[in-house]
């Protein structure tokens, strides 16, 4: 029952959408707060709670994620209100991204509740599929290239992850028949596998196909075009809520890999985020526009969050997910206010706002910039000084201290690149260029006070008693 | 008889590679598809499972009937270009292609030893999903790209067939549900672009 009224608004949207009366739209920001009910429900009930079987299943970990996913969901349909008065676009492909947005949600619904590989991977792949649909509503030819290149590395990626979900489902089944699907059951059982071997290299394929689909090494461009080729909710989309279900799955999948060789994951994980962060810092650099920016800055912070959550550091890597799934939705729908004068023009983007609203604009947007290179208070802050002396701990227990201790040390040369680029930019948007009058509409300021009063929420006593409670 | 199907397989993966016509590879598609199905078929048979049975029943309708008969009327309501020249050129391709199936084979006998049962289907069914990469990079065109998209799902399909003698049937479903929806949006996406 629960997974009805989860699932309700969504369907609410998907009815709506096939509707010519567009201006229905506005009530989706209303329809889409019930969510709120029964993600905050799951909150109050004892864990593991079953919602259908041992196929869905709410965990503290999932409710966490589900609940950030339902904020950026009610932020994004509260921007799309005024998405026409940004960009151009027709009734048909505006209602048609409602009846994907549906889908997406459906699809990532599922997956973050499961407790079971194949649903999980159901729901996933139905999300990507509804995404492609979503950068197509932009009718230029750009935004069409990219679709298509979508559907082809998407599938691609996702075919990896079923390719190591066949592997480890197969390691697993000898011993636990077809509840070897079972996420809490594998983790449970895990040492009976008699071929460890075989379950390392499917989690191997699994977060190869994960990190593709993150836009890590070495298609560390691939989601930075096709989120400047869409339009900017579909970045929102992206970085709040699929890369928060993959994300899930990540780390689902590490905790049992962490189970059998600790050091093997670390180590194969270690490596490939050092790689990608430090091309992703080289590209930031080098970046022009608002869109790729804060995408490869979104690729940064996943290879954080993964880093912090395989170095044993749970609390940091929640807290840092939790802060990039509301800062980042926030600067790409940001971006549909701040292009307004031209995509690539970044000087004086934050001047010309007038009022109430245009103030509270830049201010917020302000913060927002701030928060995402982790000055503190930001709960980036917090969590990168928890996530680096997880690090730290780690390596005392695996007597390689000196050598984390340097690989922290370029890492944090990276992040200083990262945070002078965001500092120069956020100078330039503020104290360079022309002066020109922009609008910033009701529904845009509160989508982004929402997503304002989220991110403080995170630094909140309740929230980190809570976060340091989860412990995978 | 399965390895006489597991060949047929196989087969249908290197001709496609070959091809330079879009209904051709359509073709290739459905009997891939098809062999896939009877694969299905026949393993549930063996091992008295009906779930398996059900799903290679699935597979012969959808995948060597349904799919093929809307990609070919999608080509044809679209204009879609059917000289579909690979851009990898064949002589070289005669080189690659064996040397991917050997490096393949080679790199899924540990996995096989280990998994027992079926060992050498596992190879093929691995050897299927880079073979279908490898689809998928030679081409420029979507069309092909597609296809190979599709085929990579049957590599998988009969990987998850062999080696765990299926998977849960309501994933299998699932995966189906997940293939038609593809369909939809490729359809879709086509049609959009026709409009433009």
């Amino acid at each position: 029952m629960i997974l009805l009224y989860l699932i309700t608004p969504a369907l609410i949207m998907f009815f709506i959408s096939f509707s010519h009366h567009i201006y229905l739209r506005r009530i989706l920001p209303i329809t889409n707060l019930m969510v709120l009910i029964p993600t905050l429900y799951l909150f109050s009930l004892g864990k593991p709670y079953a919602i259908i079987g041992e196929y869905l299943v709410a965990t503290n970990l999932n409710s966490y994620i589900l609940l950030i996913s339902s904020i950026v969901a009610i932020g994004v349909t509260l921007a799309l209100i005024t998405l026409n008065k940004h960009v151009k676009i027709d009734n048909r492909s505006y209602i048609k991204f409602y009846r994907f947005f549906a889908l997406f949600w459906i699809g990532l619904i599922l997956s973050i509740m499961s407790n079971n590989m194949g649903i999980y991977w159901i729901g996933l792949e139905m999300a990507t599929l509804s995404t492609v649909y979503m950068i197509k509503t932009n009718k230029s030819k750009q935004a069409s290239k990219e679709a298509w290149n979508y559907m082809i590395v998407g599938a691609i990626a996702i075919s990896l992850i079923l390719f190591g979900i066949i592997l480890i489902y197969a390691s697993a089944k000898p011993i636990l028949g077809e509840e070897a699907m079972n996420f809490a059951l594998l983790k449970e059982h895990i040492h009976e596998i008699k071929n460890p071997f075989l379950f390392e290299l499917g989690f191997v394929i699994v977060s190869v196909g994960m990190f593709i689909k993150m836009g890590f090494f070495p298609m560390n461009l691939w989601l930075a075009n096709i989120e400047r080729a869409s339009f900017y909710p579909v970045g929102a989309l992206f970085s709040g809520i699929l890369e928060s279900a993959i994300l899930i799955g990540f780390f689902q999948f590490s905790m049992i890999a962490m189970q059998i060789d600790k050091e093997a994951t670390f180590s194969f994980v270690f490596i490939y985020l050092f790689l990608t962060i430090s091309l992703v810092s080289f590209l930031i650099f080098r970046s022009k526009d608002f869109m790729r920016l804060f995408s490869l800055s979104g690729v940064e912070h996943m290879v954080l969050i993964i880093l912090f959550w395989v170095s044993g550091g749970y609390f940091p890597a929640l807290l840092h997910f939790g802060a990039h799934a509301f800062l980042k939705p926030a600067l790409f729908l940001s971006t549909g206010v701040l292009e307004s004068q031209g995509r690539y023009k970044i000087a004086g983007a934050l001047k010309g706002y007038h009022g109430f609203e245009g103030k509270t604009f830049w201010f917020i947007v302000g913060f927002f910039i701030l928060a995402i290179v982790s000055l503190p208070p930001s709960p980036m802050f917090f969590s990168e000084i928890y996530g680096f002396s997880a690090m730290i701990t780690l390596a005392k227990e695996t007597d390689s201290l000196l050598w984390m201790i340097l690989a922290i040390t370029i890492l944090l040369l990276i992040l200083s690149i990262i945070f002078y680029k965001f500092i120069e930019i956020y100078q330039s948007m503020k104290y360079e260029g022309e002066e020109v009058e922009k609008i910033v509409y009701k529904s845009e300021l509160l989508a982004f006070l929402l997503f304002a009063v989220a991110t403080i929420g995170l630094i909140m006593p309740q929230t980190i008693t809570y976060l340091k409670a989860i412990h995978g | 008889m399965i390895d006489f199907f597991i060949g047929l397989f196989m087969a249908s993966f290197l001709i496609v590679l070959f091809s330079g016509r879009l209904y051709r590879l359509i073709f290739w598609y459905a009997f891939n598809s098809l062999a896939l199905g009877v694969i299905t078929i026949l393993v549930g048979v063996e091992h008295i499972d009906n779930a398996l049975v059900i799903s290679g029943g699935l597979t012969l309708i959808l995948k060597a009937g349904v799919i093929p008969f809307v990609l070919k009327n999608i080509s044809q309501r679209f204009n879609l270009i059917r000289e579909i020249n690979p851009t990898v050129p064949i002589h070289y391709s005669i080189i690659l292609i064996p040397a991917i199936i050997i490096f393949t084979l080679y790199l899924a006998e540990p996995m096989s030893s280990m998994i027992g049962v079926n060992s050498n289907y596992i190879a093929i069914s691995i050897s299927s999903f880079f073979l279908a990469l490898i689809l998928m990079i030679e081409h420029k065109s979507v069309a092909p790209k597609i296809i190979a998209f599709l085929m990579m799902e049957n590599a998988l399909f009969l990987l998850g067939t062999t080696a765990t003698k299926g998977m849960p049937m309501f994933v299998e479903l699932g995966i189906f549900f997940d293939v038609m929806m593809a369909i939809v949006i490729i359809n879709l996406l086509f049609k959009e672009e026709h409009v433009k």
